[in-house]
């Protein structure tokens, strides 16, 4: 049996790995939307780009990164990172960009500059897609956060992977359980969140 | 040539270490099985998913339990659903053609419903006027309308498979993903790189196909 | 397979005490009216005045609250409604083509789904296609957002009349057209309908058009018959206010003779204008770009007609020059009387003119228009 303090440990390595890559993700996606708003070129090219390593297998991806930089807990962290980013650049640019143009000719015909444009009529009316999006994201760094026990990544991973090797049902059991545990209960709380962001007019 | 370190950079090289890992890790054989799988769980995900499309369309009081409970599944993370088929399929292939489908339903699903029930009212409107059956209706028009959005479903659901079968590499399922475990394993970068950019390259074609597929019938159906 | 004829010809088609309500309001009150074998009757009014909801009564596309409609004095609710919709040819304002379909295989469903022949079904796409005027090795293969908006129309007759239909039930076939091309499509529909012989009860808000082809015209407003009768009956006995008003009778007391061309013309749009002296596939270059169902050549008073985008077609696919497919256009100055300028465009068959500025076309005349004025 799997002692429970060693478990919880586990449990919260993998917490850490996830939000720490889905943060990561955040922060990487900020910028580069908001360059992408200036630059329609750029944007295209990361559209482009999001769109075919979306393609990719994560187990892929994942091993990819030990020839680039190693095994360990930054690796993973860059893993993860790196999948979780297409998502919320995708659905953060559709969000943005996905606004009626008339509502923008309009805006711009009273008056507004283009970054109040941004913060008063696209930013609004992208906050479901790009909630949606971290949603998204947020449930695959989980997923992927199994995966990365294979470089070395800790987490809930290393007991599933352990109990592969032995074929010990209960200790994969031990590892799978959270993980799907955590998957519902991320999907839960975002679904609840998204609700709450969503302005009144666009609620079903 | 083998080894921890990236040294092999000449053209000469690089081949010779494409070679060396292609003959190795018998990726001739890892491709076949792993296209095998996708094919098997790709075909079996269509007729499941077009199947559930179409029943729910004709009886939408079920659409709601139905997609939630296929909702679900798609939130559980697909190695977590490969690994809890274990128990019921042992290992292999069977369980990661199972997870693939499981996986992939729901896209297709989802859209041969969204399809079914959004076709503009006027072209309904128009063939009961011609006096075509409810049947004939679903068949001739609801139907062939809603291809471009079916396609779509299909080509989420090709790189959902992808991943999955992939990943059945670690089940002993055989296909690409056992090659890229193998260099984990061994820690041998050449095979990583060579195997990872194989299966991205087919990944990126196999969803590009599907892609193009998409667009021809878009264009087809004057969308 | 629901096959056969429900009628081979249709000897009246009747509606007794017919009623349809939405919630609390009428869509139709209590509406009686007897259709004859052979007519083409217009139901106008209002959009919102029911009478689109009464041609659709007549398919059983919706069904009457109560109150019965019968054809031949059977009443229809005793045939299956499929049934009944295929005997009965049904063309619309957006047309309703089905964009997934081919030109041959939207105006081939039917009989498909009725078991033709194959061969019997490609002859018959090809005789309809030849008299709605779409030369079928061009328009056959196409898809229907590949034709203009006169194209897609008669697309959509050639898919009415593919059963050989006894009954048609037409809601506003041209509406959705410009006013040249509707004029045009008009008069070629206008000279189907006599080949045809059929019964026809066609929708229209455009009180033009309901004198021009209708032989009765029956006026609905807020969902009940408020009279119906020949063109002349309404105009010389107005049933009311309304009536009067719709058909515009006061207009009879107008001194026509006082009227001159330039009174009645419109401004004409100089895409429809050609030189006389370009190719006919050069022409058929211009008039795909600029999306031209019919355009007007002229350059002298001497050399001049109008030609419509089908007859360029079969000028260019026959080898003929542009002059071989021109038909007469008349032409008139704007001082002309009206009375004699409608004189010469009934003798000349047509129902478009041009109207010459110092010797520049400016403008153009339609029959209808002058038609209206002079009763």
């Amino acid at each position: 049996m799997i002692l429970t303090a060693e478990l919880l440990q586990a449990t919260l390595e993998h917490l850490v790995l996830t939000y720490t890559a889905l943060t990561a993700g955040i922060l990487v996606t900020i910028p580069l939307i908001f360059l992408s708003l200036y630059s329609a070129r750029l944007a295209s090219m990361i559209m482009r780009f999001a769109s075919l390593v979306q393609a990719v297998p994560s187990f892929a991806v994942v091993a990819f990164i030990v020839p680039l930089i190693g095994i360990g807990f930054m690796p993973a962290v860059l893993a993860i990172m790196l999948r979780v980013l297409l998502p919320t650049i995708k659905n953060t640019y559709i969000g943005l960009f996905n606004v009626d143009s008339t509502l923008i000719e309009a805006s711009k015909g009273i008056g507004l500059t283009d970054f109040q444009i941004l913060k008063h009529i696209r930013l609004p009316n992208a906050y479901p897609a790009i909630f949606a999006g971290i949603k998204f994201a947020a449930i695959l760094a989980n997923s992927i956060a199994v995966l990365t026990a294979l470089i070395g990544g800790g987490g809930l991973g290393p007991i599933i992977f352990e109990g592969l090797t032995n074929f010990n049902t209960v200790k994969i059991l031990t590892g799978v359980l959270p993980v799907i545990g955590i998957a519902l209960f991320l999907d839960f709380s975002f679904s609840r969140i998204e609700q709450r962001l969503t302005p009144e007019y666009l609620r079903k | 040539m083998k080894g921890d370190k990236l040294t092999a950079w000449s053209f000469n090289e690089i081949f010779a270490e494409i070679q060396r890992v292609w003959t190795s890790q018998l990726l001739s054989q890892r491709t076949l099985e792993h296209l095998y799988m996708f094919a098997i769980a790709l075909f079996f995900s269509f007729l499941a998913g077009v199947l559930i499309g179409v029943l729910t369309y004709r009886n939408p009081r079920f659409a709601d339990p139905i997609f939630n409970s296929l909702n679900i599944v798609e939130t559980i993370p697909d190695i977590a659903l490969l690994v809890l088929l274990l128990p019921v399929f042992g290992i292999g292939k069977t369980p990661t053609i199972v997870a693939s489908i499981l996986y992939s339903i729901l896209p297709i699903a989802r859209n041969t419903y969204t399809g079914l029930s959004n076709v503009p009212g006027e072209h309904i409107e128009i063939a009961e006027a011609l006096g075509l059956t409810r049947r004939e209706i679903l068949f001739k028009i609801r139907f062939p309308l809603s291809l471009p959005l079916i396609a779509g479903g299909i080509r989420i659901a090709v790189v959902f498979t992808m991943g999955v079968v992939t990943l059945g590499g670690l089940i002993a399922a055989g296909g690409l993903g056992a090659a890229l475990q193998n260099g984990i394993q061994l820690y041998d970068m050449g095979t990583i790189l060579v195997t990872g950019i194989w299966i991205g390259i087919l990944a990126v074609l196999l969803d590009g196909a599907a892609g193009l597929i998409e667009h021809i019938l878009q264009v087809r159906y004057g969308k | 397979m629901i096959s056969g004829k429900l009628f081979e010809r249709i000897e009246s088609l009747r509606l007794e005490n017919v009623t349809k309500k939405y919630g609390e309001n009428f869509a139709v009150r209590n509406l009686n009216l007897e259709i004859k074998g052979g007519e083409l009757l217009i139901l106008i009014g209002k959009s919102g005045s029911g009478k689109t909801t009464v041609l659709r009564m007549m398919n059983r596309l919706i069904e009457p609250d109560s109150g019965s409609i019968s054809i031949n004095g059977i009443d229809i609710r005793k045939f299956d409604p499929i049934r009944l919709r295929r005997n009965t040819g049904y063309v619309i304002q957006n047309i309703g083509l089905l964009p997934h379909l081919r030109v041959s295989g939207n105006i081939g469903l039917i009989p498909k789904l009725e078991g033709w022949k194959e061969e019997k079904i490609q002859e018959r796409i090809q005789d309809l296609l030849n008299f709605v005027s779409l030369p079928p090795q061009v328009f056959t293969d196409r898809y229907p957002h590949e034709l203009s908006g006169g194209q897609q129309q008669r697309v959509g007759l050639a898919r009415a009349m593919v059963m050989s239909p006894p009954l048609f039930l037409m809601d506003e076939p041209f509406g959705a057209l410009d006013s040249l091309l509707r004029a045009q499509l008009q008069d070629e529909f206008y000279r189907i309908k006599k080949e045809l012989g059929r019964t026809i009860v066609f929708v229209t808000h455009d009180i033009n058009e309901a004198f021009r082809l209708g032989d009765r015209i029956a006026i609905i407003d807020n969902s009940e018959l408020v009279q119906v009768g020949t063109p002349q009956e309404l105009i010389f006995s107005p049933s009311s206010n309304l009536v009067a008003e719709i058909v515009d009778s006061k207009r009879k007391y107008r001194h026509i003779d006082a009227l001159k061309v330039k009174d009645l013309a419109q401004p004409l749009d100089k895409r429809y204008i050609l030189d006389s002296g370009l190719s006919a596939a050069s022409v058929l270059d211009h008039m795909s770009a600029e999306g031209l169902e019919i355009a007007l050549v002229f350059d002298s008073p001497e050399n001049s007609g109008r030609v419509g985008l089908t007859d360029v077609m079969k000028a260019v696919s026959s080898g003929k020059s542009l002059d071989e497919a021109l038909k007469p256009l008349p032409l008139f100055s704007p001082e002309t009387p009206l009375l004699e300028a409608l004189l010469r465009l009934k003798t000349g068959g047509g129902s478009i003119g041009l109207v010459l500025e110092n010797d520049k076309p400016g403008g153009i005349l339609f029959s209808d228009r002058i038609l209206q004025n002079l009763v």
